[in-house]
């Protein structure tokens, strides 16, 4: 602090102990300051509604939400198109000669694909979730947000069929996210 | 020296000294925050966190140091008045 030691002729013109008080220390009085005046570039400012749709947007609720409808449709259009192509479908236990009619089979590819549906949806919501609180508590954004989460996810489901199961589901999501990460980055 | 003037003097300078830490602030964070691969253009969830908690943290540095940068100038102003009535009675 010996820079801020007046020398001994001009002591009585600056006092920096008062001028520091009213610039950084207690009696620094609340400014406002105008818009883009402390740097960065000139650009319109954002309306409070603008900011917290913006932030809604970016949460991680939100992005759940869109993995989940996401999801949801993938699952649909995934089942159907797996009922489309198996045979079994429209199978009736008590008579199994007899072919099935159009609308049995209709409805059980609607329940088939509805079945896929909620699977894709929720694990894809899961996995969604997982990614972003993980890489809100790292603050970091790289290829094991998505590992981490994948033998979340993976272990979460299998763990209802055991401990084994929920390793081995751990491991085998995480691979599949790493591969996926490796491929998209 | 009156404190209204020295309140005057602190308005001029605040300005400037906001301007430089604005600077100095984002040199920083991005420093810390946002690594160097850039395969898009919208900040991801992980790097907002981390500025909006780099931000925080600096302005809280900030707010510390100056406190106690006055506390120090109070203190050296002491020490300079009290040399000072030291050697005037010569």
């Amino acid at each position: 602090t010996a820079s801020f030691v007046t020398p001994l002729f001009e002591a009585s013109t600056l006092q920096y102990s008062l001028i520091l008080d009213h610039l950084v220390g207690e009696k620094r009085r609340p400014r406002e300051l105008p818009a883009g005046v402390t740097g960065g570039l000139p650009s319109p400012q954002k309306s409070d509604e603008q900011k917290m749709i913006e932030r809604g947007m970016e949460s991680c609720a939100f992005k759940a939400a869109l993995a989940c409808v996401g999801g949801f449709v993938l699952g649909g259009a995934f089942g159907i198109f797996t009922a489309g192509i198996d045979t079994n479908v429209g199978f009736d236990p008590k008579d199994p000669l007899r072919t099935p009619t159009a609308k049995e089979v209709l409805r059980d590819m609607g329940q088939r694909g509805m079945s896929y549906a909620k699977n894709f949806a929720i694990v894809g919501a899961m996995f969604s979730c997982t990614e972003c609180l993980i890489e809100s508590y790292r603050g970091k954004s790289d290829w094991k947000n998505a590992v981490l989460s994948g033998c979340v996810t993976g272990g979460a489901i299998g763990f209802r069929a055991g401990l084994k199961a929920g390793v081995i589901g751990c491991g085998g999501f995480a691979a599949f996210s790493a591969a996926i990460e490796y491929y998209l980055r | 020296m009156d404190p209204v003037k020295a309140q005057q003097l602190a308005a001029e300078l605040e300005v400037e000294m906001m301007a430089d830490m604005y600077n100095r602030m984002t040199g920083a964070c991005h420093r810390k925050c946002v690594p160097p691969h850039y395969k898009e253009a919208e900040l991801s969830k992980g790097e907002a966190v981390c500025l909006d908690r780099c931000v925080a943290k600096y302005l809280d540095v900030h707010e510390r140091m100056g406190r106690k940068l006055t506390e120090l100038s109070v203190q050296d102003e002491e020490l300079m008045k009290k040399m000072q009535q030291g050697n005037m009675p010569q």
